[in-house]
């Protein structure tokens, strides 16, 4: 902690110095989107680029995209981006994954806004409901297939998902929307941008709404179903211009959500979230190219069913400081993180446990020429953990010193994109990504389970290893006429697959003093392999359409003596072997129409409370958006998502169909 | 702990001769489309440090012995109408003779049909140190002009820095990361 406040104080005092040289601003999205009539990015290399240009596997969902989408949530939005599996638990829960790997609290995905991660660090899931961001407020959501852990750090093992919103420097968006859905959903949200000076301009956005969850199928205990699920969040981001061309960037947000989660050993759990946060960007350009330096902190209560009531608190902080830099067609990045991420014990208190990390990182893009350019990016993650507290009685490995650890581990990306002609690209793509610990997984989490007899413990392990995701891949993208179409191969594997706790598999045995304990361990290696087709295109008056394919093939390889069914990490089996999704839309006058089918192949799951291995049968879904421009900068839409007779989509609740009616307006 | 994965090192293989396969095949050379290259000019403003806000006068030289130009330079006058907006500022266009730089008037850029000598037409821009921006890449590349624009098949900008350097013309780094700097 000592090493983080003094690395936060010098940030801080470095940014008058910052803050007093002349040159260039943030990243002004929109006006270089319509200079190069597409989509620009930082999430590739940090660096911004044209979407077509970057050397990863991203897809972009633009603010048009949401706005005929009829979603009103992310998880709906991403469960349509080529590759992607969404688990659709309840109303607000649902969990996202790329190309498989998919579980309840799913920790192998990064999630940003603006930078900022917003998935829960203290064990490395997204709870989807709590980001708080309404959906008129996003310029795009950059979606990276395929570790980028060299430039965002951990968890961005199967990808990342940055959610940019407008910049109130350069966008004036200000909107409002009231919505009523099927069991008695209703929503309401409100964006309001204000310019009080030249200088200064900031934008605050607000977003509730409630349902009656879906139909209890399984007949869970009260304890684990909550009936009326609600979200509210709001958020302020406030950007003022410290110099001509300098400016800081503040923002600061707060999410109180209910929800009905399922927890990584596949139970249920009705859990209540406190999300809170604030970020300051400070962004300048110097004689020694474009500096950022980014502070921000969050903080996490939550309250969730698991074996009894489990209260949780999780404060993570993060500063960092970046240099990007061209020379020539050479642009550089160098970057400096810390970050210090800490939890009190929980259920059974007494311990803390935390640790900081120090990461330095490096990139380079190089445009060789007109038509072929690189990108490498390397990324040293160092992490000292540490526990500090007592022990319940009867816990084994009950000495802090047990914990005094560090971790050591090197991400990397490196890619090609090679413009054939005006029609073709290429792109080559490999890296390695670290999947570290949760504080959960180190020891956050403690409790004594009485058995019959004797007293088993479920802790953490303060000995698990990193897993580490190797990714390879090529794509080839080609445009014929009014049709684009792209195939992508890939290749993936995992070292030290985490498993959860499982009883058949005792992590401490018990000795006289101490009782038997059960953890999270590295239980086995996977590979994947896969390819992936996608096609769009315009055709007609007002016409679009875009259809993909996915197949994945994941071959799970146990350790000695592991179980992966009883330790939850089957994934061969957890994974469909594809998916896909066809979207074709119109727009005409004052309407537009968009219908879209994803169909998902079997997989295995738990069923809850009796974690039985169950088939999910293969299912089709339907979605459509129907919106009507009432002119006055007024829009009226009906949508429906789940519609259609697939409600069997995970082995807990099924799915019901919703239907929206909402109404919005412009200002 | 760790594992062999065969199936991985096989992908690099294919991968790899793949894209070495694909090395005969050529790019395909652009071609002008005034109307939208006036535009990609006129966006640039935003990107110029101390850009122009308000009302933008670009002079369209044109050189009227020479048909394509004059036909350029129609295109883009049509292109621009009463006034085309770029960020804050608003751009018109004004028709100056190659020959007749020298009395353009103040205006915040010269935009270079393709056709005229720009090696005369550049030097007069710089002596005025105002930036011009042409079509024509050759203009670019011979520092006569400080920008040159390509709008089809995509959107090239290319920035010859030493002729920005000497009218003084900076652009913002996020700009500059786009672009293609000689």
């Amino acid at each position: 902690m000592h090493k983080f406040k003094s690395l936060l104080s010098a940030a801080l005092a470095a940014l008058p110095f910052v803050a007093g040289a002349a040159g260039a601003q943030s990243i002004d999205y929109g006006s270089l989107e319509s200079l190069f009539g597409e989509a620009v990015t930082t999430s590739a290399t940090g660096s911004p680029q044209r979407s077509t240009e970057v050397p990863v596997d991203m897809t972009i969902i633009s603010a048009d995209d949401i706005k005929r989408s009829g979603a009103h949530d992310l998880p709906t939005l991403l469960g349509r981006v080529p590759g992607i599996d969404v688990l659709n638990w309840s109303t607000y829960g649902a969990d996202v994954g790329v190309r498989g790997y998919n579980q309840p609290m799913s920790p192998r995905l990064l999630v940003l806004v603006n930078g900022r991660q917003v998935y829960l660090d203290h064990y490395g899931y997204t709870a989807w409901s709590t980001i708080p961001v309404q959906l008129s407020e996003i310029r795009q959501i950059e979606v990276v297939k395929g570790p980028n852990a060299a430039l965002f750090g951990f968890n961005a093992v199967s990808g990342v998902v940055n959610i940019i919103t407008y910049n109130p420097r350069y966008d004036s968006v200000s909107n409002g929307s009231v919505s009523v859905a099927s069991r008695n959903g209703k929503e309401a949200s409100i964006v309001q941008s204000i310019r009080l000076s030249p200088k200064f301009a900031a934008r605050v956005s607000g977003g509730i709404s409630k349902a009656d969850e879906w139909a209890d199928s399984v007949g869970l205990p009260a304890v684990q179903y909550r009936a009326e699920p609600s979200r509210a969040n709001i958020n302020i981001d406030a950007v003022a211009s410290l110099t001509e061309k300098t400016e800081l960037r503040f923002e600061s947000s707060l999410s109180n959500v209910q929800v009905n989660d399922a927890v990584s050993n596949y139970d249920p759990a009705a859990s209540k979230y406190i999300t809170g946060s604030v970020k300051a960007d400070l962004t300048s350009d110097t004689k020694l190219g474009l500096i950022t330096a980014t502070a921000y902190r969050n903080t996490m209560r939550s309250t969730s069913n698991v074996a009894g009531m489990v209260s949780l608190r999780n404060t993570i902080s993060v500063v960092s400081v970046q240099d990007l830099i061209k020379v020539g067609p050479h642009t550089f990045r160098f970057g400096l993180e810390s970050r210090n991420n800490e939890m009190a014990t929980a259920p059974m208190t007494g311990g803390e446990v935390s640790y900081t990390v120090l990461a330095p990182s490096a990139m380079w893009n190089w445009a060789v020429s007109d038509t072929v350019s690189t990108a490498i990016a390397v990324r040293s993650d160092n992490l000292s953990l540490k526990r500090t507290g007592t022990f319940p009685a009867g816990f084994p490995l009950a000495s802090n010193s047990n914990w005094d650890r560090d971790i050591s581990e090197l991400s990397f990306n490196a890619g090609a994109v090679w413009r054939l002609s005006d029609k073709d690209t290429v792109r080559l793509m490999t890296a390695r990504g670290v999947q570290a610990p949760t504080l959960i997984e180190l020891g956050g989490f403690q409790l004594a389970v009485p058995q019959p007899g004797f007293t088993l413990v479920v802790m953490g392990n303060p000995f698990i290893e990193p897993s580490i995701v190797k990714n390879t891949e090529v794509s080839y993208d080609r445009t014929f006429g009014k049709v684009k179409a792209g195939i992508k191969l890939f290749s993936q594997t995992t070292d030290g697959v985490k498993g959860q706790p499982g009883a058949a598999a005792l992590f401490q045995m018990p000795t006289l003093t101490t009782y038997p304990a059960i953890s999270w361990t590295n239980v086995a290696a996977s590979e994947m392999t896969g390819f992936e087709l996608s096609a769009s295109g315009t055709f007609g008056a007002g016409f679009h359409w875009n259809g993909d394919y996915t197949a994945t093939d994941i071959k799970d390889t146990a350790d000695a003596g592991q179980n992966l069914v009883d330790l939850r990490a089957n994934f061969a089996d957890m994974t469909p072997k594809s998916r896909g999704n066809l979207n074709i839309g119109w727009a005409g006058g004052k309407w537009t129409v968009d219908a879209f089918v994803h169909h998902t192949d079997k997989f295995k799951s738990f069923a809850p409370l009796t974690y039985a291995l169950t088939t999910v049968p293969a299912h089709t879904t339907l979605a459509a958006n129907v919106n009507y421009d009432l002119g006055h900068a007024m829009t009226l839409s009906l949508s429906g998502k789940n519609l259609g007779n697939a409600k069997v989509q995970t082995a807990g609740l099924k799915v019901p169909s919703t239907v929206y009616l909402s109404l919005s307006k412009r200002w | 702990m760790t594992k062999r994965h065969p199936r991985s090192g096989a992908l690099i293989a294919v991968s790899g001769a793949l894209f070495l396969s694909l090395s005969s095949l050529v790019a395909t050379p652009a071609f002008a489309d005034g109307a939208r290259e006036i535009q990609v000019a006129g966006r640039t403003l935003t990107f110029l440090d101390g850009g122009p806000t308000g009302k933008v006068v670009f002079a369209i030289v044109y050189d009227s012995s020479k048909p394509a130009s004059v036909a350029e330079k129609d295109q883009i006058m049509a292109a621009l109408g009463s006034g085309m907006a770029a960020g804050g500022a608003t751009v018109v266009g004004k028709p100056v003779d190659a020959g007749a730089i020298g009395s353009a008037g103040d205006v915040g850029a010269f935009y270079m049909t393709r056709g005229v000598n720009y090696a005369a037409a550049g030097a007069a821009a710089k002596a005025k140190k105002t930036l011009s921006i042409s079509s024509d890449m050759a203009c670019v590349k011979s520092g006569a002009c400080v920008m040159g624009v390509a709008a089809t098949p995509k959107v090239e900008i290319v920035v010859n820095s030493a002729a920005a350097a000497a009218i003084g013309a900076k652009f913002k780094a996020a700009f500059k990361m786009m672009i293609k700097e000689i």
